[in-house]
């Protein structure tokens, strides 16, 4: 029994899932990289379960899907989702050919690459998300949508974007001294456009905000209400909870100063004990029930990794997003009341995949 | 570095947000009452839900929570001021008690306060978070015993409003002076009537904090003839460095304190030690110190 993973071969993450593999008893996983499948050069085993992993920071996946722009450059989201779509779609032509079982869901991880998919998929199903203002093609139509909608604070998302890349936060007031508009964000504005940088800036000029708006436009904006997040000494917050098979089993606060918590952007651990005893037991058990729910929206992916936001007051629950590939917490041991008690979120996985395999290929 | 967190407890009692779809709701005068814009309807309207689902009569104490700035008619001073009948039982009011997360503290509008001020004589404390567009005129009350104002950069008006005010027994007073980029335009001497201890006889805590020129207030207050009467006096917040350390410490004495709040300051580990030595009494707050070099100069609360 073994594994074959896709991935960006020499990674941690697969390494990470190689190292649960093998403490499980298991032959080393096969590893496929991202661009053999881009290029579609590669063959699966037959009957061989299939892991499929992120293409991470591959620069020649990246090159594949992007083309010749700079690795930093924000944008370009539409064009690297159409490749790895195909890309997605190649692999459960070769699992079907193969009869080879797969871990994760091709169709569903591209409904997860597509943040307007995913909000719309989320709320169809009843599961709090913030409310979204939809057909905003640019600037202009963003500033009308949210007047319509009398929103004053709003999150502006790339569609296809991943590791806040590209997000915005925005507010704008007009305020009692006049309009304003303050935009805090990772991208920075070079001569050639905007870059995605480890600083969050903050842009105060409409002409600024625009042009950024303007920029990532093309590819696809998903828009949602900016909700108030909880906050615990001085710092805001939000969970990533990874749900295997159905269950949560691993969860982590991310806390900041800034409206992105992504731990590149100075985002750090927070103490899970100190949210849970801010929910108190029956709001924690709430929350990982519409992180459940979230997860449920995607049946056929065993993992995947779901945002979930505090509204200030602790009452309130939203989903951010839900990331196919959100499980890359190393060391971090499972929910001490979960399924994976103890043991890291790859070994929680390699062994809810045995046991949903067992019935076929025992 | 902003404010975060909405308040758990104000006035002595815990607050709680007021929700219309609430099964049960405590008795009116066991909470304080936040109110926040839902997602339909307006702040106002919001008030009046609690106003119609509770003996209103019995409520003591109000914190306003998220409103929208955009029409003035519907800002929380005002129409708290047009329903004050209702509300004869208020004490406690905390206006725009809002996280960095729901709004920039600089970005809170409030407009002028002087009808409310009028319409609740009776009034207790008042807490302002915010100071966009806010205004009142002097104003005169035997009761008020708590004022502050929580602000990124505090207009020179309002601390000339509250020294022109006649507020014999105000016992605790706290202003945030912030920045002058964001509107705290605040000299020094502008606090001079505040400071000669004149008014406000009845004066036993000052705050003058988050001031970026909190080494100059510190020089001020060391000569204050206010500080004799005060018994916790707060200088926190702000931009003081060990200049306005060594002001505050061989100016007159402060002995006679019970505290004084020195927490996210610039002062050096050995400064932070000659206060502790010079003043073994007092309990004073040296926490959250910063390092310049490390972060630059900057003030708690701004934007």
């Amino acid at each position: 029994m073994s594994f074959v993973v896709i991935g960006y071969p020499g990674d941690r993450r697969v390494t990470l899932f190689a190292d649960a593999c093998r403490a499980a008893g298991l032959a080393e996983p096969q590893v496929i990289g991202w661009p053999d499948v881009l290029r579609g050069s590669f063959t699966l085993p037959a009957g061989v379960p299939v892991r499929i992993d992120s293409p991470g920071e591959d620069p020649e996946a990246d090159a594949l899907l992007r083309g010749d722009v700079a690795p930093t450059r924000t944008g370009g989201g539409a064009r690297w989702y159409e490749g790895f779509v195909a890309g997605l779609g190649r692999i459960a032509d070769a699992a079907r050919d193969a009869d080879a079982p797969l871990l994760n869901d091709p169709d569903e991880i591209a409904v997860m690459f597509d943040k307007r998919l995913c909000h719309a998929r989320l709320s169809a199903a009843g599961v709090p998300v913030p409310p979204v203002l939809t057909g905003v093609d640019g600037y202009a139509a963003l500033r009308a949508r949210m007047a319509e909608a009398n929103e004053h604070r709003v999150f502006v998302k790339p569609a296809h974007g991943s590791s806040a890349s590209g997000v915005i936060a925005l507010e704008v007031a007009p305020g009692g001294t006049g309009d304003r508009i303050k935009a805090v964000t990772s991208a920075v504005r070079r001569a050639d456009g905007f870059h995605n940088s480890l600083r969050v800036r903050t842009y105060r000029t409409e002409e600024e905000v625009a042009a950024l708006v303007d920029a990532l436009a093309p590819d696809g904006l998903h828009v949602e209400r900016w909700m108030p997040k909880a906050a615990l000494d001085g710092r805001v917050l939000d969970l990533r909870v990874v749900v295997v098979g159905g269950v949560p089993t691993h969860a982590v606060v991310r806390t900041s100063t800034v409206p992105m918590t992504n731990l590149h952007l100075g985002g750090q651990r927070g103490d899970l004990g100190a949210v849970r005893a801010a929910l108190g037991e029956d709001g924690w058990r709430k929350a990982m029930d519409v992180c459940a729910r979230a997860a449920a929206c995607f049946p056929r992916s065993l993992m995947v990794g779901v945002d979930l936001l505090l509204g200030i007051g602790w009452r309130r629950y939203a989903i951010g997003e839900v990331n196919a590939f959100g499980d890359l917490l190393p060391n971090l041991p499972g929910l001490p009341d979960g399924p994976a008690a103890g043991v890291d979120a790859y070994t929680a996985q390699v062994r809810a995949a045995l046991s949903a395999l067992s019935g076929s290929h025992a | 570095m902003t404010v975060i967190e909405h308040l758990e407890e104000y006035a002595g009692l815990p607050v709680h947000e007021f929700e219309a779809s609430a099964e049960r709701l405590p008795d009116p005068e066991t909470v304080a009452w936040r109110i926040g814009e839902g997602r339909q309807g307006t702040w106002r309207d919001a008030l009046i839900a609690l106003l119609d689902s509770v003996d209103a009569g019995r409520i003591e104490a109000i914190v306003v929570g998220r409103y929208g700035n955009g029409d003035s008619d519907d800002h929380p001073g005002k129409v708290l001021a047009e329903v004050a009948d209702r509300l004869p039982a208020l004490r406690s009011l905390f206006l725009g008690e809002m996280t960095m997360e729901e709004s920039e503290i600089s970005w809170i509008v409030h407009g002028d306060i002087t009808p409310l001020l009028k319409a609740f004589p009776k009034l207790e404390r008042l807490d302002v978070r915010g100071s966009d567009s806010l205004v009142f005129e002097p104003f005169a009350s035997e009761s008020l015993r708590t004022l502050r104002f929580e602000s990124g950069g505090l207009p020179v008006g309002i601390v000339r409003a509250v020294i022109a005010s006649d507020l014999p027994n105000l016992e605790h007073l706290d202003l945030w002076l912030g920045e002058e980029e964001y509107g705290g335009d605040v000299r020094g001497d502008d606090l001079i009537g505040l400071l000669s201890g004149e008014r406000l006889p009845a004066l036993r805590h000052l705050g003058l904090e988050n001031s970026e020129i909190q080494d100059e207030i510190a020089a001020e207050v060391a000569e204050a003839p206010v500080v004799v009467r005060l018994e916790s006096l707060s200088l926190a917040m702000g931009v003081l460095t060990d200049a306005g350390g060594e002001a505050l410490l061989f100016g007159q004495t402060l002995t006679h304190l019970k505290s004084l709040d020195l927490h996210r300051t610039f002062l050096s580990d050995e400064m932070a030690a000659s206060f502790r030595r010079r003043l073994p009494g007092v309990e004073i707050n040296l926490d959250d110190r910063k390092d310049a070099e490390a972060h630059g100069l900057y003030v708690a609360v701004s934007e």
